[in-house]
Parts: C-alpha cells; structure tokens; sequence
C-alpha cells in the first residue's frame, strides 16, 4: 500500500470533522473566533482547542486585527496528503512488476 | 473533476494463466496484498497490510465484474478514497496484454471538494496538481 510521507499529525488533525468544517470555512476567508462558534455547534472553548491543533500543524494562521484574532487557512501541509493519485501511482508500478515476476516463477 | 490511473502491460504468458493469478487469492496474496478475495459477483472482501499514517491498513472491496477470463473489477475503498480497479486482459503474440485501470480518485478525500474551490488552495494546486496530472488521466 501507498504510504505517504506527510506528517502523521496533519492526518490527525483533518481526522476530525469539526476542525474540517473550520478548514473549509477558512478556506472561504479568514474568519474571527467568534464566526466560526456561531457555525458550529460547539463551545469556544473547543473551537479555540482545534484551532490550537490546527495552528500546531500549520494548517491554519493567526494574526490580530485591532481586538480580534483573525483565523487563515494555509494549505501548505497538506500538499502531501492531497497526493494520493502519485503515491498509488508507485504502488501499481511496484505491484504490476510483482505480477509479471510471479508470472515467472510459477 | 475525477482522475485515474491507467497502466498497459505485456506478460509472455498465456491468458488463462495471467487471469489464475489475478483471481486466485494465494496468487493475489504474493503480488499485491493478503486478501480474501473468491472469484464471484457481490463477494465482499478486504485486502489486508501494515497501517501507515491516515491509512488503518485494510482496503475494503466487493467484486463488481468477473468475466472470465478476460476482465475484472471491484472496488477499493481505504484510506478515505472510494475507487474501483479493474483488471482486464487479451491475448496479444503468444502473450497476454493487461490494462490496469484505478479509477474515481477525487483529490484524496471529500473534504478537498470543497477546499479546492477556497483561494487558499491555489497554492496546491500551482505545486502538486501539474505533478499528478502529468502522472494520471484526467475525466
């Protein structure tokens, strides 16, 4: 099987439902704390908790903005994971020659 | 947007021997993964290896074509893609032609759907999609 190089904590972090929802609303436009508790339907607490695991791996950026914490989604560390397409790509490859030298030897 | 991956091979072996191991389980179980795999319509099956981040290890399957011996094709889901494989084979000089078709690759999960259509993902797009598509087919 395919296995991908990207770090296994950006798996964990998309993993989680809530804090993909919070990706694909960052990745509408940067949006404050306070936007995204009134999307979900869940405390500020656990909103400002993914956020902290989605900052830890990158996947999102914070700046202030006057009294606001202003939330972006950067793609970056996903670029990786997005790749399963060239990961399966190496595993047929490796795979079809498996078939041919089993071709041979039986 | 769907892509696949699409492969062409020549074995110097005679059809009916090309189909025994791509639909016997030992056979599948030496060059591609340990399965449970029987030769019948609807026969759900997993195939089986090491876990590896965002991956548990098991690729859940049921055979959704078997024409022997020429094609055949079940899906493949693991790993957070839901795709179909298939496997079909003429006689070519005295050998066997094989194409090998991995189909219904969207991104890599649902979510990238929807982050696709985000600005932020123009970034990935510039660095990694060029790369895949060099490598696969586009639908």
């Amino acid at each position: 099987m395919p296995t991908l190089s990207a770090d296994a904590h950006v798996y964990a972090a998309i993993a989680d439902t809530t804090r993909r929802g919070i990706l694909d609303l960052l990745a509408e436009r940067p949006r404050s704390v306070n936007e995204l508790v009134a999307a979900f339907d869940v405390t500020q607490p656990a909103i400002s908790r993914h956020l902290g695991v989605l900052r830890s791996v990158g996947l999102v950026q914070v700046r202030t903005e006057g009294r606001q914490r202003i939330y972006e989604f950067d793609p970056e560390p996903l670029s990786e994971v997005v790749d399963w397409l060239s990961a399966y790509d190496r595993f047929w490859r490796k795979r079809l020659r498996a078939l041919g030298e089993y071709l041979e030897r039986t | 947007m769907t892509r696949n991956l699409r492969y062409e091979v020549f074995y110097p072996h005679p059809v009916e021997k090309v189909w025994r191991v791509l639909t016997d389980s030992e056979a599948m179980a030496s060059w591609l993964m340990p399965n449970d795999f029987a030769p019948r319509v609807g026969h759900r099956f997993q195939f089986r290896t090491k876990p590896a981040p965002g991956f548990d290890g098991i690729v859940n399957c049921e055979v959704l074509e078997l024409d022997a011996p020429r094609r055949v094709a079940y899906s493949w889901r693991g790993g957070g893609i839901d795709t179909v494989v298939s496997f079909t084979i003429t006689p070519k000089d005295g050998g066997t032609a094989l194409v090998l078709e991995h189909r219904g690759f969207r991104g890599a999960r649902p979510l990238f759907v929807s982050l696709i259509l985000g600005a932020g993902w123009k970034k990935i797009i510039r660095i990694n999609i060029p790369n895949v598509i060099a490598k696969g087919i586009n639908e």
